[in-house]
């Protein structure tokens, strides 16, 4: 029985064949363009983070306790260099560094900014974040009297390469220290932070300069595949401040979750035009064959099949038109992860975000699975009303309209 | 093998325009019989019919089917009952336009759970009687409004219901076509041993029935064996 009520939906849905294909073709260009839109802003969204963490903490980093809040150089780690090597034999750790971060005033000879100076183990951080693929201009080159610095400060201060300045902080002993730095690159992380007010030296240099030791540094930072590892390193080391990413950038954590509210806005948009066509189409076929489904209750059919091939029906224009809208959503997908979206003309305004002129998108199997899903939960609750219809339809009245 | 005791019914009872449909009913239909029920429009023949052919209900009286009162079963019991014992004919054919012409003759039988190769067998004899055999896999709105009709039939006979109620089945078609379907269910009536109702007021099918029960009213006001 089962297999005549499919193929009755199926032969079913081709009986108003341009009604039908407008309604499939309505669900798969607005679940193309919706998955294209969540691939957009996820990518965004995941590319800045990507981003954040390669240049920045890492997926987790230590400092030395007060030293986030007060920022000065006596709140260092003292054994950062074995607190690292200890850390980059845990299982699931990827890579480590070590940084040592100072605050003051970078200077030229007309102008003056507030700057703080990173020292980093460029081959390090190239393992780490890929350092070098951040590079705008110049050369990425760290030796002695060399210096890498953001896009942003070194469009505040005119800096060209080759640019000289001086750095000037206090050092351990409290001392007002300046150092002299030619520069060699200049970098675009999209980590505000870094490309408005940072200055990179080898971490050899700024030791030298500071009158710290190698052994110390202000930032271990840490990229991992385990998400727990921060439980053990809490234990690990008591003495230390240990923060996950989202909790060192709680900008990103709310930009992920004003993401997410894009992304389920744009869902139930797009899931209510899908719910609507169904609806419509479904509802318009299901007067126009009352008298069919009348007979058939006449001659002894159970509401149950009649059910049974409704839903069948609208889950054939859902299925199709998801499958298309799959396919063409892919395309888009696949497009704009490769090729990227160009928004050069708002660059400035994005690259004040953190944000890149090319965004390049994402692709995430679960962006078609809950389609999937949720276009059944749509079907289903589109043939809703027009069974409650044949529900209360009275054979009798049915007949009587014939004559 | 139906019989119907003191059967009354009441179009929009208890509003102004209430209608007496069905006046103190009492008739036997035998098994095998083929019967009419005549009648000018508007006399409750087709009411008649429906509360014999369990799709509409009765205000009061009793209707027995083999013995057994259908007039108080519920609408699932009722449905049961026209699938299994019961063949309908539509005067608007009424065919499902996407099954093929075998398709639609096997629906009941479908229904009813009978095998593929039962379906198939039947088919092809219901079909053959009825000169349809040739239209088997064609669609409904291939056909010839005579045809359809003649689909139409095949399908209430195919599953051997015990009996079949033809509202009006020749309204729709010319003299000629009616009278070769009249001959076809005449010749059912006679080769399958299937009771026959009609609802008409085709002198084609009083002229060929055994037995005219004449409505007025909603009232029993002749009934003559031929």
């Amino acid at each position: 029985m089962y297999r005549l009520i499919l193929k009755m939906a199926y032969k079913n849905m081709f009986l108003r064949v341009h009604r039908t294909l407008l309604v499939i073709t309505m669900i798969a260009v607005s679940m193309s363009m919706m998955l294209g839109i969540q691939g957009l802003y996820d990518g965004m969204a995941e590319n800045m983070i990507e981003k954040n963490k390669r240049s920045g903490s890492g997926d987790i980093a230590l400092f030395a306790k007060e030293y986030r809040v007060q920022k000065e150089l006596k709140y260092r780690v003292k054994n950062a260099s074995s607190i690292k090597e200890e850390i980059e034999n845990i299982k699931g750790v990827e890579a480590a560094v070590l940084r040592l971060k100072a605050e003051g005033l970078l200077s030229t000879a007309r102008k003056s900014s507030f700057a703080f100076m990173q020292g980093m183990d460029l081959e390090g951080e190239n393992r780490f974040g890929r350092f070098e693929e951040f590079l705008k201009e110049g050369e990425m080159r760290l030796e002695k009297g060399d210096a890498i610095i953001g896009l942003e400060l070194a469009k505040t201060l005119k800096l060209q390469i080759g640019s000289k300045v001086v750095f000037s902080t206090q050092d351990i002993r409290g001392e007002i220290n300046s150092i002299a730095l030619k520069i060699r690159g200049i970098v675009q992380t999209t980590n505000i932070e870094l490309d408005n007010s940072a200055i990179f030296v080898d971490i050899g240099e700024m030791h030298r300069f500071l009158g710290t030791n190698e052994e110390e540094a202000t930032q271990i930072a840490i990229i991992c595949k385990d998400e727990k590892l921060i439980e053990k390193l809490v234990i690990k080391y008591p003495e230390l401040e240990i923060k996950s990413f989202l909790e060192l950038k709680p900008t990103m954590k709310m930009m992920q979750d004003v993401m997410l509210i894009f992304n389920s806005i744009t869902f139930f948009i797009v899931m209510s035009v899908v719910f609507v066509g169904i609806f419509g189409v479904m509802y318009v076929s299901v007067l126009d064959r009352i008298r069919e489904f009348g007979i058939m209750i006449s001659v002894g059919m159970r509401y149950k099949y009649i059910r049974v091939q409704i839903f069948f029906e609208a889950l054939f224009v859902g299925i199709i038109g998801y499958l298309s809208g799959a396919v063409l959503g892919a395309i888009i997908l696949l497009y704009i992860k490769n090729h990227g979206v160009d928004l050069s003309s708002f660059s400035d305004a994005l690259e004040m975000w953190g944000y890149e002129a090319v965004i390049h998108g994402t692709i995430k199997i679960s962006y078609f699975t809950t389609t999937f899903a949720a276009i059944i939960a749509a079907s289903f609750f589109s043939i809703l009303i027009p069974l409650r219809k044949i529900k209360k339809l009275n054979p009798i009245e049915v007949i009587k309209a014939d004559k | 093998m139906i019989k119907l005791q003191g059967v009354n019914k009441y179009f929009f009872r208890g509003e102004p325009r209430e209608v007496y449909a069905l006046r103190d009913i009492n008739l036997t239909i035998e098994e095998g019989e083929f019967t009419l029920f005549g009648g000018a429009s508007g006399c409750g023949k087709t009411t008649l019919l429906n509360v014999i052919g369990a799709l509409d209900g009765c205000e009061s009286g009793k209707i027995y089917f083999d013995e057994k009162e259908i007039s108080s079963l519920d609408e699932d019991a009722r449905t049961t009952l026209r699938l299994n014992e019961l063949g309908f004919v539509f005067q608007a054919y009424n065919l499902v336009p996407v099954l093929s012409v075998e398709e639609n003759i096997g629906f009941i039988m479908r229904l009813r759970g009978f095998s593929d190769e039962e379906i198939r067998r039947r088919v092809l004899e219901v079909a053959t009687l009825l000169k349809i055999e040739d239209k088997l896999k064609s669609l409904p709105n291939a056909l010839s409004g005579g045809q359809q009709q003649r689909v139409a039939v095949a399908r209430a006979v195919a599953a051997k219901p015990k009996i079949i109620l033809a509202d009006e089945p020749t309204a729709n078609l010319d003299s000629n076509n009616s009278q070769i379907l009249m001959n076809m269910m005449k010749e059912l009536n006679e080769k399958e041993g299937v009771s026959i109702l009609f609802a008409s007021h085709d002198e084609l099918i009083m002229k060929s029935v055994k037995r005219v029960i004449t409505l007025n009213d909603g009232a029993i006001v002749d009934d003559c064996k031929q």
